[in-house]
């Protein structure tokens, strides 16, 4: 698996967010995905748009619920097709039945199309340790290849990178004069790329769907790197999480509907390729050899836990990314680890264990955009409040995310919050002490302007109150409005 | 091979779910169809599409621009042929590659690309032509020309399956890839289409074929900067005619 940093998400956070060029970045993002995906909607109507999204997740559901006989129906005719289908408990396992094949049929030079399984693996060091060459050919992967970087963006994986950025860097790792016309650079890595398409002896994709009913793997890409990567070499791996099974060949309409209004406003991508097997003895062009690897490497966890379950229905449209508002201040890389924006603090811990992860579930503001975008209703709100909980609750002390001297406070503030006379008592002992404060303006060190706490450096609290303005209390709360003026024993 | 045995794995799902290894407990509606129920629904369906022709094709028209396929409509073979002679001709390549379905004895058109003096390579494999050779010729041709299995009114794209005859490579390599649609070959919906790939599989005792592509519009990408470029990895112009 690559590299974990989900550790240091508070130090990244902060850091991302005072970089002016990354806020520029991942504002066009959510121009240009989010405003295109409402047009799509109001062009269906929403009655329409909620019809496919509960079709696809009753079909997510379904197939969840009954995961090992799908699976079990999917490799019967994955093998019937000619094709082979291998498990893989985790990252090692995957990794190990890659380099089998690659042993066993001197493969050379490996193409790959965009799959974040893959990098979930940590698979290309794996590959390049072999002594194989490998070429991510989607424009976005490969740029970030040559970076030697991870993606940021479960669609667009390099959108943290200007165009000078791209420019310079590929100055820098192809040895060409610096160039920042976008068309020139797209340019550049199509005829690189186009020989590698051709010589390459494997190509590795990932998969968005397969359908067990007929054993097919279907891609949905824009640029065509899917389709010649699972056409041109003379064997295919496609490697998946075991969750992307669905049953039937007809259940792809709704998704197909779906994932790409959601990913990024269109109505379809240019290209929708779909692999049963490898080629048949009339068939002029495609790979001799089909393999589908389903990897578990910590899923079994999510299905395990009927709170977190529905995790496993996310179909990977990045649109809880591109409309969440702690995402599009710290962009991808803050989150550590392969899987960002809301969906990614449910995921990774999950995978790379809640006790490295235990920040993440915290990254969000509850605000529910993500679950009103979901083109498969998933509440991810509720999954990062579990999350909390179980850190929160753990007996585990290393595992809770706040220091003891919060939790002792959040206790006493339970209590206060429970308990209307300790309430009463609270606000007049509270504003007993505003007024003292008051009467000394010269110091008053919290009030500034008699109205709000701003920026106030509180002890112990200042996890909060530093970046967070509080109005002061006033004059009346509601509770003692309530009794005076509006309580119906008045009337 | 390595790897966790199939049962072993299945075993370990079925933990986590906490479930026997026993089917669905309520079957899945649409596996349990019967290759005539399958049938019924397709015959409403095609008479559904004939009853509306002209409609769905004007639908398909619309769609496939909207994909960013540059559209052409035509009534006869001829003018899809004079067509086609004035792309080649305004492409200023020497080679040309198409794929060797029924749709070219409709619309022969060779003759007239031989006689602008452009090499016409068709996908027909023989003692002298390997899918290695095949696979340079694609290469070196700067427009593929392929037929269409179905058309999708919906979403604007081309399907294609594997033929004898029909490289998967000719629609992808070159820069320039020239569909033609036929009345017959219109579908309204993407469910029209699985419905009728599912009917096909069942009636050919399973076998689904190789591959089954969708083409809607060029290559494209948005990677940098969000700045669309067409043309990427495969063609930057794509034409779809329709005949009908
Ligand atoms: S959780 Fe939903 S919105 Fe987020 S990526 Fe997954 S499917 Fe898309």
């Amino acid at each position: 698996m690559p590299e974990i940093k989900t550790q240091d998400f508070t130090a990244a956070s902060t850091a991302a967010i005072l970089d002016p060029k990354l806020r520029r970045a991942l504002d066009r993002v959510a121009e240009g995905f989010h405003v295109a995906r409402l047009d799509r909607i109001e062009e269906v109507t929403q009655d329409v748009w909620d019809g496919w999204k509960d079709q696809a997740r009753e079909i997510k559901v379904h197939t969840i619920e009954n995961l090992d006989y799908y699976l079990e129906l999917l490799d019967k005719n994955v093998t019937a097709a000619g094709g082979q289908l291998h498990f893989a408990k985790d990252a090692d396992e995957a990794n190990e039945i890659v380099a089998h094949i690659v042993r066993t049929r001197n493969i050379k030079i490996v193409t790959k199309s965009k799959s974040m399984v893959s990098e979930e693996l940590g698979l290309n060091p794996v590959l390049e340790a072999l002594g194989v060459e490998v070429w991510e050919t989607d424009l976005g992967e490969y740029i970030i290849q040559l970076a030697e970087e991870t993606p940021s963006h479960l669609v667009a994986p390099a959108l943290h990178k200007s165009k000078e950025d791209v420019a310079a860097l590929f100055t820098e790792k192809l040895g060409i004069p610096y160039d920042e016309d976008i068309y020139h650079m797209a340019a550049t890595a199509r005829t690189i790329l186009r020989d590698k398409f051709m010589e390459a002896d494997l190509g590795i994709s990932g998969a968005n769907f397969v359908v067990a009913e007929t054993g097919t793997l279907v891609i949905i890409t824009n640029e065509g790197n899917g389709r010649l990567c699972t056409s041109a070499p003379r064997v295919h791996i496609g490697i998946t999480g075991m969750e992307k099974v669905i049953p039937s060949m007809q259940d792809l309409s709704a998704f197909l509907r779906l994932l790409p209004r959601s990913a990024t406003g269109q109505r379809i991508t240019s290209y929708v390729s779909m692999t049963t097997g490898p080629r048949r003895s009339d068939d002029e062009d495609g790979p001799e050899e089909f393999h589908l690897i389903l990897v578990d490497n910590g899923r079994s966890k999510m299905l395990a836990d009927p709170a977190l379950r529905e995790a496993l229905y996310c179909i990977r449209c990045g649109a809880c990314l591109n409309i969440c508002p702690v995402y599009s201040r710290i962009g991808g890389h803050a989150y550590g680890w392969v899987y960002p924006g809301p969906i990614g603090a449910v995921v990774s811990p999950m995978l790379v264990g809640l006790p490295k992860a235990k920040e993440l579930p915290q990254a969000s503001s509850l605000c529910g955009a993500c679950r009103e975008v979901c083109p498969v209703n998933i509440d991810i709100p509720k999954m990062l409040l579990d999350l909390r909980k179980k850190t929160a609750e753990s007996p585990d002390s290393s595992l809770r995310s706040a220091p003891e001297i919060e939790r002792v406070l959040a206790r006493l503030y339970a209590k206060l919050m429970s308990s209307p006379k300790l309430l009463k008592m609270g606000v007049k002992f509270g504003r007993f002490a505003q007024k003292l404060e008051r009467m000394t303006p010269v110091f008053s060190p919290l009030t500034t302007d008699g109205k709000w706490i701003r920026n106030a450096h509180i002890p112990i609290l200042s996890r909060w109150t530093k970046s967070r303005d509080l109005p002061t209390l006033p004059k009346q709360t509601f509770h003692e409005l309530w009794e005076k003026e509006l309580s119906p024993d008045d009337s | 091979m390595p790897g966790t045995p199939k049962a072993e794995f299945l075993q370990s799902v079925r933990e986590a779910l906490g479930r026997e290894n026993v089917p669905p407990i309520e079957a899945y509606p649409r596996l349990a169809e019967t290759p005539s129920e399958l049938e019924q629904q397709v015959a409403q369906m095609r008479q559904h599409i004939e009853d509306n022709l002209p409609a769905l094709l004007d639908k398909l028209a619309k769609m496939a621009a909207l994909g960013g396929w540059r559209v052409h409509r035509a009534s006869r073979p001829e003018d899809v042929i004079e067509y086609i002679e004035t792309l080649a001709r305004d492409s200023g390549t020497a080679n040309v590659v198409r794929s060797n379905q029924d749709v070219f004895n409709q619309i022969p058109l060779d003759a007239t690309l031989t006689n602008l003096g452009l090499t016409v390579t068709t996908v027909l494999r023989d003692e002298t032509t390997t899918r290695e050779s095949l696979r340079e010729e694609i290469r070196q041709s700067g427009i593929g020309i392929t037929g269409a299995d179905y058309a999708l009114a919906e979403t604007g794209s081309v399907i294609v399956l594997p033929r004898k005859g029909l490289a998967r490579l000719i629609s992808v390599v070159p820069p320039v890839h020239i569909a033609l649609v036929r009345a017959e070959d219109l579908l309204e919906t993407l469910d029209d289409l699985f419905l009728l790939r599912r009917l096909e599989y069942h009636q050919q005792g399973g076998e689904m074929g190789s591959y089954l592509n969708f083409i809607t519009g060029p290559s494209r990408t948005a990677d940098i900067e969000m700045t669309i470029v067409e043309g990427v990895h495969g063609p930057k112009e794509v034409h779809m005619i329709i005949l009908g």
